[in-house]
């Protein structure tokens, strides 16, 4: 039970679901079209810039 | 009583790892079992995390549980949050995992399955781990500074200059040799096409969906994804099988390096979220899938090797890729031993999401160790093949003959069997015209993926679907390295030129986007057109040269690494990153004269541009092996400037004319370490 709550959250993590979770409870605001995008304006520099190794 | 048991489950490892290396390195003549090599590689890994990480994190780093890391002093609930160890373990695993451990071990199998073994496991546990460990705490230590920051302020100016530098060089080297393996990947396979082509509005419907349905739900998106790509693939073999839609998707290599310019371009300039994050997202579903389902086709297939420990190649007159196993073997495979690129990652992302110090030792060390495993694992799904079958796919026309009965005869001849008929054979079973001359490595890998999966899911039957999965998968990471590679490499040219004029360092503007968009897809799309365009193949002149670029980057945070160990008074331990780092430079120094100045025109891209001008060749291909010489010139050049202004500095500190003084941020103690006492 552990190691699949592990999982999904490394999942989660991975996939930025946490991320967008944690921008809602920060900003106070529901997970909406609208909250979302303003998560994807905010988080575009970094994602950008992401690197992806060879 | 425990520690008795410990000694003796210990001792157990190692004796069962030097049997599996025993086994593997003294078999002759007969064919060995794929799991003696995944034994081998778990006990040494098993060792090397267990002894050697323990070593370093003790005595040369000393990880201090006490110290605040950025994570925790600087959260912001954005770039900086202290996470789970396993969170960020596979968080890093997913950003280091790419196409390099699968496609390097399959080219290097030319010289048999020892040689490319061996240096993937002494490779990752003494220098690969060992980088990305060093310079994941190191960053962490700077707040998260990356590799270029942490060699203009440990090393000087000129070591800031050329890592930026170095950065840019091996980002355009990398991406013009993914686009080229799926160009060989691709061309004239309509159901392979097909399938590629189907990610791009699958991406696109994935970010309308996310952003306009679903908002946030990315696992969800990417399963449905996902399931749009299983069906894409079995869609290609019916586009693969009607004329009127298999016309548009056959597509000649020159054809196919346009389509993915245009695809970097675009990926480069249109907004993140529609493109770029969704397939990113997608290839990540399919790439940890795919991966964790390799290891387990492997276990419960458990196939022979049928290529011999070490082949004639060794000698240098190898077809896939001249020159001879020193130091060839070694840059060949990079990723899966020692990867420079891994250090930008490790002073990317991950330093700022680390919770406390003692865990850098199972996120950088462990991390790599995952990554090794999977070249392992590529190194079985080459070596599953008859030889004479490998070597079909993989060698190039202008070496193995143009015609199939030729080039069966040319490879026969190298004492490699194979037959024409035989060879019709599994490319109509793969659902392919042919797979003579499909260099690169990601078709070889993909049959022997097909092989292995066929045989434990799905028998035969299935093997054509297998083969197309296993070649979507590829070329899917493939692909999106090539977008994110695009990207960053943008950012960093708008970050240089903003310092010439302020506008066009201004991320956003578009005038900007579009030249320096314009400017990176022509510096790699320059070496991809190359590539194409070489009778040899391109991978012979492009593998070498990315391999030495990616070392090269190594070696400068190697540099780095030693720089900051004595200058930290732990000069006594600098052998740790320093052995990795002369080795480093042995082998690319070595290779880069080798594909210089070697009288071999196979080899040097002097000679063979001489042979060109004797023989009336293309001024084109003269001035392109002169420019690939000029570029091996020039990053030979940049390491050893780094080297030269590092030993200064490990000079200056060891005889006391230079002040040990490390740039890292101020020691503040861990409140997560005080809560958890």
């Amino acid at each position: 039970m552990t190691f699949l709550r592990m999982f999904l959250a490394t999942l989660k993590e991975i996939f930025d679901e946490s991320a967008y979770e944690r921008f809602c409870a920060r900003e106070g605001v529901g997970a909406n079209c609208k909250s979302y995008a303003l998560f994807l304006h905010e988080s575009d520099q970094t994602r950008q810039q992401k690197v992806r190794c060879c | 009583m425990k520690s008795g048991l410990r000694l003796l489950l210990w001792t157990a490892i190692a004796l069962l790892g030097t049997l599996a290396l025993a086994t593997l390195a003294l078999h002759r003549g007969e064919q060995i079992n794929a799991l003696w090599l995944v034994t081998a590689a778990l006990c040494v890994y098993a060792l090397g995390y267990r002894f050697y990480s323990k070593f370093i994190a003790a005595k040369v780093l000393a990880l201090d549980p006490q110290r605040a890391t950025p994570a925790e002093r600087l959260e912001n609930g954005r770039d900086f949050l202290p996470t789970n160890k396993w969170v960020v373990f596979g968080h890093h695993f997913a950003a280091i995992a790419g196409p390099g451990p699968l496609v390097g071990p399959v080219l290097a199998a030319q010289f048999g399955y020892l040689p490319g073994t061996l240096w993937i496991l002494v490779g990752a546990v003494f220098g690969g781990c060992v980088q990305d460990f060093v310079i994941l705490l190191f960053s962490v230590r700077r707040d998260g500074k990356s590799l270029t920051e942490m060699a203009r302020e440990e090393i000087g100016r000129v070591g800031g200059l050329v890592a930026y530098g170095s950065v840019i060089s091996i980002l355009v080297i990398l991406l013009a040799v993914c686009a080229l393996i799926v160009v060989n990947a691709l061309k004239q396979s309509p159901w392979g096409s097909f399938t590629i082509a189907m990610t791009i509005p699958i991406a696109l419907l994935m970010g309308v969906y996310l952003r306009r349905l679903r908002p946030g739900r990315v696992l969800e998106t990417s399963v449905i994804g996902f399931t749009l790509v299983l069906a894409a693939i079995w869609g290609g073999q019916w586009a693969s099988q009607t004329p009127a839609v298999a016309k548009y998707f056959t597509l000649t290599a020159p054809g196919l390096a346009i389509a993915i310019m245009v695809y970097g371009f675009a990926a480069s300039a249109l907004p993140v979220w529609l493109l770029l994050a969704p397939r990113d997202y997608l290839s990540t579903f399919v790439k940890l899938g795919t991966i964790g389902l390799l290891a387990l086709g492997i276990v419960a297939m458990h196939p022979t090797l049928h290529m011999p420990p070490l082949t004639r190649f060794i000698d240098g007159t190898g077809p896939i890729f001249a020159g001879k196993l020193f130091p060839f073997a070694f840059i060949t495979i990079a990723c899966g031993a020692i990867s420079g690129f891994h250090s930008l990652i490790s002073s990317g992302t991950t330093p700022k999401l680390i919770r406390r110090e003692t865990e850098i030792r199972m996120v950088g060390y462990g991390a790599m160790l995952a990554e090794s495993l999977v070249a392992v694992m590529a190194t079985v799904a080459a070596c599953v093949l008859e030889p004479g079958t490998y070597f079909a796919i993989n060698s190039p026309a202008g070496i193995a003959g143009q015609l199939p009965e030729a080039a069966a005869h040319t490879i026969s001849n190298w004492g490699f069997p194979v037959t024409a008929a035989g060879m019709q054979a599994l490319a109509k079973s793969v659902g392919e015209q042919t797979l003579f001359n499909r260099t690169g490595g990601a078709p070889a890998f993909a049959v022997g993926m097909a092989h292995i999966f066929s045989g434990s899911l799905g028998g035969q039957a299935l093997m054509a679907l297998w083969y197309h999965f296993a070649l979507m998968f590829e070329a899917l990471f493939i692909l999106t390295v090539l977008d994110a590679g695009t990207r960053v490499g943008r950012f960093m040219i708008q970050d240089g030129f903003g310092h010439l004029w302020k506008p066009l360092g201004r991320t956003s503007w578009y005038p900007s986007i579009l030249t320096t968009s314009g400017i990176i897809v022509a510096a790699w799309g320059y070496f991809l057109w190359q590539g194409v365009r070489d009778p040899l193949g391109g991978i012979n002149s492009l593998w070498p040269l990315f391999g030495i670029a990616n070392q090269l980057l190594a070696a400068v945070a190697l540099c780095v690494a030693t720089t900051i160990i004595v200058k930290m008074h732990r000069a006594k331990y600098a052998l740790v990153t320093l052995a990795p780092l002369t080795w480093l430079v042995t082998v690319t120094f070595t290779a880069s004269w080798h594909k210089v100045l070697d009288s071999d025109p196979r080899i040097g891209f002097l000679a063979q541009a001489r042979l060109l001008a004797s023989a009336g060749g293309s001024a084109r291909l003269i001035f392109n092996n002169r420019l690939d010489a000029v570029v091996t010139g020039v990053l030979v050049v940049m390491v050893t400037l780094i080297l030269i202004e590092s030993a200064r500095q490990w000079l200056g500190v060891l005889s006391g004319k230079k002040e040990a003084r490390v740039k890292e941020a101020p020691f503040v103690i861990s409140r997560l370490a005080e809560e958890q006492g």
